[in-house]
């Protein structure tokens, strides 16, 4: 059997040519999508796949890969917050009663986990000690980032009726940053899922 | 169990350090005694007087003075008693029930970080509810309500 004569192609030889990268101009035409990026996820599921391809194919041509990454994310990681199941006082009562039939904050893509590396998001609910406050602290240290704080109720927000107590903290914002404070003595769970979306058009505008 | 019962079985073996029997509505009786006679007392009360049980330990500011007192229960007559002692404000301490009752443990740290009450040879007096390094006596009628913001510097990082 004789083996053909191997092509030798003219770019094998001498300097080695860069694999071609695509410039912005050369990808698809930057058209406007019919459903803006941000609007997709109130769509059924049916419409949900076609308008997030063709949303996300017109972002990264208008703005390339790197810019799209971050609306990417915060969709994602405000569809799934994950609070840390940590109950303090009698605002965690509440707290449970969300995750029940009733409310069902599994709805949002709120999901309690025990751990703290598994959460992105701490409910402060109930009264903070000095003696609880390091503790509270690791806790929140020991999240991954990025993460976020909901102060629940009077006792978080600012002390509530044991402000001047002798063992109580002010306010748990004196230990950690708190995104969005929900007020009530205890707040009910419709207050408490109303944070949570608060919270959720929080990370909808954040930027870099 | 009626108080000069009581007093029957105590008066003998503590002799001075027992102050008095005195009647209490719902308990076998008020045994007011002296801080130096404190173990003997909680021994004897454990042993032969059947109140094997220590259900909590407090403290009262009097200001001159504090009073520290003892609630027991005994299974067998189904009554509560009452131990209490009177120490001096400015040399504060007293003996603890622990080789007694064990369970006199946190009750006694409880006690000793409210009321300022020292309690010797306790096996690990630290703070239970307040943080370690807290400078307060709450419970004390010295004690004045303060700003937010100066419990804060006092309590943090310590």
């Amino acid at each position: 059997m004789t083996t053909p004569p191997a092509q030798v192609s003219p770019t094998s030889k001498g300097t080695p040519v860069p694999p071609e990268i695509p410039t912005s101009s050369e990808l698809p035409m930057a058209t406007q999508p019919a459903v803006p990026f941000v609007e997709i996820e109130t769509l059924r599921v049916r419409q949900f796949i076609p308008a997030a391809k063709e949303a996300l194919t017109s972002l990264i041509a208008e703005q390339g890969q790197a810019k799209v990454i971050r609306p990417v994310f915060n969709w994602a990681g405000r569809n799934s917050l994950f609070p840390l199941h940590w109950g303090l006082a009698c605002c965690a009562i509440e707290f449970a009663a969300g995750f029940g039939a009733r409310w069902d904050a599994e709805r949002f893509g709120v999901v309690p986990r025990s751990s703290p590396r598994q959460c992105d998001l701490m409910i402060v609910n109930g009264t903070v000690t000095w003696k609880v406050a390091h503790k509270l602290i690791t806790l929140y240290e020991q999240m991954p980032e990025p993460k976020w704080v909901i102060a629940m109720g009077n006792c978080a927000t600012g002390g509530g009726p044991f402000r001047t107590a002798y063992s109580v903290v002010p306010g748990v914002d004196k230990l950690v940053p708190v995104d969005v404070y929900i007020a009530g003595c205890p707040p009910r769970p419709e207050a408490m899922l109303d944070g949570i979306l608060r919270l959720e058009q929080l990370i909808r505008e954040r930027k870099e | 169990m009626q108080p000069d019962e009581l007093s029957r079985v105590l008066t003998p073996k503590l002799g001075e350090n027992l102050i008095g029997v005195e009647p209490f509505d719902g308990m076998a009786g008020r045994v007011r005694f002296r801080r130096e006679g404190a173990l003997e007392l909680f021994r004897i009360v454990r042993d032969e007087l059947t109140f094997t049980h220590l259900s909590m330990v407090g403290g009262i500011d009097w200001v001159d003075h504090r009073e520290v007192f003892y609630v027991v229960w005994s299974d067998s007559i189904r009554q509560y008693a009452l131990l209490s002692t009177d120490v001096p404000a400015a040399d504060a301490h007293l003996e603890s029930a622990t080789p007694v009752w064990p369970s006199a443990n946190w009750h006694e740290r409880e006690t000793w970080e409210l009321v300022d009450v020292t309690f010797d040879h306790h096996p690990d007096l630290r703070h239970l509810l307040t943080p370690d390094g807290y400078v307060f006596h709450p419970l004390l009628r010295s004690f004045k309500l303060h700003e937010p913001e100066e419990l804060e510097v006092k309590s943090r990082h310590v």
